[in-house]
């Protein structure tokens, strides 16, 4: 496999052959005519890049630590467009992905000659790629090790954490987050940095924003902690059955 | 008069984009502007550039009599009743957000219903919707068929008693049809109902006599128009414009202006507040005369007849695997303006837009801001062809032979 480089310069290369832009034009479509089949199903609301005015799909997938690009677009230049990038830049390094300036685009001079709206188009393109790299790297599993000195030295913490967690209420029933199942994961970290998965009793909760905070703020200030993460999710959507023991006795319920 | 003689009179189209002679094609978005209307607003920049109608000074009155004139040059143009029912505003989208808060803060409450149609310009959707939203009042649309005319019968069982106004194209941006807006205007008055006419497009090819149609508003702008941007013309009965709240606050609208309570100008002034665009505005005269002239020209006319008909005749025959699907076909008397929108079998309206700009052919592809009427159609856009009256036979046969040529590129 060429190098970044060396693909950036077959493309400047290819492009400066033709001296009228009619003829890059027919070289994009031929691109965008010749580009890999890209799977109906996948045409999907998420995988279509913002900002175009024609519709462009772009999917990516890992494989042994490479990202591998898919796209289609229902317009031909447009296609040949993102054909040429895939062709610069699948099958590389998340990290050389995300990091590289896409300064060639430039130097073909692509993104002069097209319309705003390409033009524009062009850019979203390119911060999308961007952005499914970074992703992709963030994703990474970075599961730590925990040694048995580790887990007893975050044991108490735990403890306190939920202690703080349970300080904080719902506003419409009287009993604590933690006792109403709402808290789905918990993890200490290391560094102890606290991450929570928490969800509500119902999606249209008004008090939501004020009760995560609450919840973070509650965390954050045990002492020994560094840091607290709250994610909001309603996967799965909570039920009655999610209620502690001390939740029912409270509620009257058993 | 000649086409030709009709192009000197436009010095933008002297020009070439990628050594090519320009070819425009996108005069429904904007057109070109006439030599004297750059002239003037040039002049006015130079020389009289003062604010109006406040100081006494010499280059005050004289920027108010260059603006004052063209209030009454567009009285006479859409043979309005008085001087006070002409507004100027920054265009179309301005005029009818002027309509949709000022009437929409005075005679629209909850539950009342405004009508617009499916083929409208979101200019003409949106700020109906901002205003329904704000009085929780209900946004009803008037359906068109397969062939782009509107349902106007419909409007009879469409308008109910709550229904306060219907605000309809005069001709779409989209289709070209012209609208029979005088039937319109008839049904709607029959129910008690008031009409806001869109005369973005139709002012342009069809000019609007407004004691004739007996609209209750009608907007324009002055850049479609060959004058400046960021002009345009609201039209209002003044039964209306006398009833309604003012749309901004500010210099030049006001009576009395205490602590304690402001009255507000009389029209037209209650309407025009602030700074107005003084430099601008007079350029409509110029293109008022223009259109006055042309309009009366009959070999002129016969010769843009001429290359109107061979653009229609050849898009709709070209059929086969490529087949051209024009939108908006005009049926029996009716008339359509030179403009023609439409999609080509096999290849996407933007990379044939694309490919066309290379050539040096400016048209316009998209949603043309019309995105109800491209899902009623079921396309995600077109490609649009607007002609203005220095288009020649020339350019419209170059455009044929680019239109093939680039979908053979593409297919």
């Amino acid at each position: 496999m060429k190098t970044l480089e060396e693909a950036k310069q077959a493309v400047i290369e290819d492009f400066s052959m033709y001296d009228e832009w009619l003829d890059k034009y027919e070289y994009l479509i031929d691109l965008g005519k010749n580009l890999e089949e890209y799977p109906e199903e996948q045409k999907t609301e998420d995988k279509l890049i913002k900002g175009c005015q024609s519709r462009v799909w772009l999917d990516s997938k890992v494989e042994d630590g490479r990202l591998f690009f898919k796209a289609d677009s229902d317009a031909i230049i447009t296609k040949g467009i993102i054909s040429l990038l895939i062709s610069v830049y699948s099958g590389r390094e998340q990290k050389e992905i995300a990091e590289d300036d896409f300064g060639f685009i430039g130097e073909i001079g692509l993104k002069e000659n097209l319309s705003p709206t390409r033009a524009n188009g062009l850019v979203s393109m390119i911060e999308r790629i961007k952005e499914l790299a970074q992703e992709s790297i963030s994703q990474e599993p970075a599961e730590e090790v925990l040694t048995a000195e580790d887990a007893k030295e975050l044991a108490p913490l735990y403890d306190n954490v939920i202690m703080a967690i349970k300080q904080v209420y719902d506003p419409e029933i009287p009993v604590n987050v933690y006792d109403l199942g709402l808290i789905y994961e918990l993890v200490i970290n290391k560094k102890h940095e606290v991450s929570i998965k928490m969800t509500f009793t119902a999606p249209t909760c008004p008090m939501a924003d004020e009760v995560l905070a609450e919840v973070k703020k509650s965390v954050a200030d045990v002492p020994g902690i560094t840091g607290c993460e709250v994610e909001l999710t309603f996967e799965p959507p909570w039920d009655q059955s999610m209620l502690s023991e001390e939740a029912r006795i409270e509620l009257g319920m058993d | 008069m000649t086409i030709n003689d009709i192009r000197d009179m436009f010095p933008a189209l002297r020009q070439q984009v990628y050594s090519r002679p320009l070819v425009y094609f996108d005069n429904a978005a904007t057109s070109q502007r006439l030599e004297k209307a750059i002239m003037r607003m040039d002049g006015l920049a130079l020389g009289a550039n003062a604010n109006i109608h406040r100081a006494v000074h010499k280059l005050a009155s004289d920027a108010t009599e260059e603006y004052e004139s063209t209030r009454d040059a567009v009285r006479d143009f859409l043979n309005a009743g008085s001087r006070e029912e002409i507004i100027f505003t920054s265009g179309t989208t301005a005029s009818i957000n002027l309509v949709a808060y000022s009437f929409g803060e005075t005679f629209i409450s909850e539950g009342d219903e405004i009508i617009v149609s499916e083929e409208e310009h979101h200019s003409n959707i949106v700020p109906w919707q901002l205003l329904c939203e704000r009085k929780k009042a209900v946004l009803k649309v008037l359906g068109i068929d397969d062939e782009g005319h509107l349902k106007v019968e419909d409007l009879k069982t469409l308008i109910t008693p709550r229904t306060k106004l219907v605000a309809v194209a005069q001709v779409s941006n989209v289709l070209g049809i012209v609208n029979p807006v005088k039937e319109i205007v008839t049904i709607c008055h029959s129910m008690g109902c008031p009409v806001l006419v869109d005369g973005a497009q139709g002012i342009v090819h069809v000019g609007a006599d407004v004691r004739d149609l007996d609209c209750d508003f009608y907007a324009f702008s002055g850049h479609k128009l060959y004058a400046a941007t960021g002009t345009g013309v609201l039209y209002g009965k003044k039964k209306w414009l006398e009833q309604m709240v003012p749309f901004m606050g500010g210099g030049e609208m006001i009576g009395t202006v205490k602590f304690t309570g402001t009255t507000y100008a009389p029209l037209p002034g209650k309407f025009e507040a602030g700074t107005q665009n003084i430099n601008a505005v007079p350029t409509l005269k110029d293109a008022l005369n223009f259109m006055s002239m042309i309009i009366n020209d009959d070999e002129l006319q016969r010769e843009l007849g001429e290359v109107d008909e061979y653009m229609y005749t050849t898009l709709s025959r070209i059929k086969g695997p490529n087949e051209v699907r024009l939108f908006g076909v005009p049926r029996g008397t009716e008339g359509k303006i030179p403009l023609y929108s439409f999609v080509v079998e096999g290849a996407h309206h933007e990379d044939i837009a694309l490919i066309l700009d290379k050539m040096g052919i400016a048209v316009r592809s998209g949603q043309m801001c019309a995105e109800p009427l491209m899902d009623r159609f079921g396309v995600t856009g077109m490609v649009r062809i607007s002609l203005a009256p220095f288009n020649t036979m020339a350019e419209a046969e170059y455009f044929i032979k680019s239109l093939e040529k680039a979908v053979a590129m593409l297919v």
